[in-house]
């Protein structure tokens, strides 16, 4: 497909997830308490994502959704951590969030390039220095 | 004439969902039972409430100003309320605000420097 094209309806497919997932929400919270399907999670999730740009944006898109939260990245080991409201294992999250960012990186770059992400998530342990450029 | 009565129509319509959407939101912060929960589900839902009333309001009264103004309003509400519970939502956790109990899976706990691991 031509690079606006691909834009375009990620944008479109973006509104359509949007909708949905705020219409799953809101029923979830209507619903009485015995009955509520909220199985939050934190999951730590491999990113493609490179250039500033795509970490806000993806950052962003996941927290704009109902029911996914961006709390926190970590540029260096290429993970997003998303606190899911409704996550029944960590593949189906990982999943869900990799899609919506290989859509995302196909509407941004003219070329969508490398795809590629970490297949296992790295150990991240606590250290002393700051990483280079990076917000925690 | 009649146009104008169906964009009245419906710019009724999209601010009652935006009030409802909005209720909802305010239902979710007693009913969910932590931080995440509630930044997760209000954040967003407060913006679509808040941007559903302005497409209402844009409709009832339309011009061509009037619509940039909305599509601006619209898109800095979302990035504003989005950005707002990312922080809200982080600053929770590196205040020790831990999530519920029915959490089940939880990979931002061992990137803490009080985190104690089994293996060593």
């Amino acid at each position: 497909m031509m690079w606006p094209l691909r834009f375009i309806s990620f944008w479109l497919w973006y509104a359509k997830e949007f909708f949905l997932a705020n219409l799953y929400v809101t029923l979830d919270v209507l619903r009485p308490k015995k009955r509520m399907k909220t199985n939050p999670a934190i999951i730590a999730v491999p990113a493609a994502s490179v250039s500033n740009t795509e970490w806000t944006l993806i950052s962003c898109l996941i927290t704009l959704t109902p029911g996914t939260l961006t709390l926190s990245i970590s540029r260096e080991h290429k993970i997003l951590y998303v606190h899911g409201m409704f996550v029944d294992s960590r593949e189906q999250l990982v999943a869900e969030i990799q899609e919506m960012e290989n859509r995302m990186l196909r509407a941004l770059r003219r070329v969508p390039g490398e795809l590629a992400r970490p297949i296992q998530a790295p150990v991240v342990v606590p250290s002393d220095l700051p990483e280079e450029g990076d917000q925690q | 004439m009649d146009l104008h009565v169906i964009a009245h129509t419906a710019g009724m319509v999209f601010i009652f969902l935006g009030i409802v959407t909005i209720i909802v939101a305010g239902i979710g912060l007693f009913r969910l039972p932590d931080l995440y929960l509630r930044a997760s589900a209000v954040g967003t839902s407060a913006g679509l409430g808040v941007a559903s009333i302005v497409l209402g309001v844009l409709l009832m009264d339309f011009s061509w100003l009037n619509l940039i103004k909305a599509a601006v309003a619209i898109v800095a509400q979302l990035l504003t309320s989005a950005v707002g519970s990312m922080a809200i939502a982080r600053s929770g956790y590196l205040n020790n605000s831990l999530p519920a109990a029915i959490t089940h899976t939880d990979d931002l706990l061992r990137t803490r420097r009080d985190y104690r691991r089994e293996a060593s």
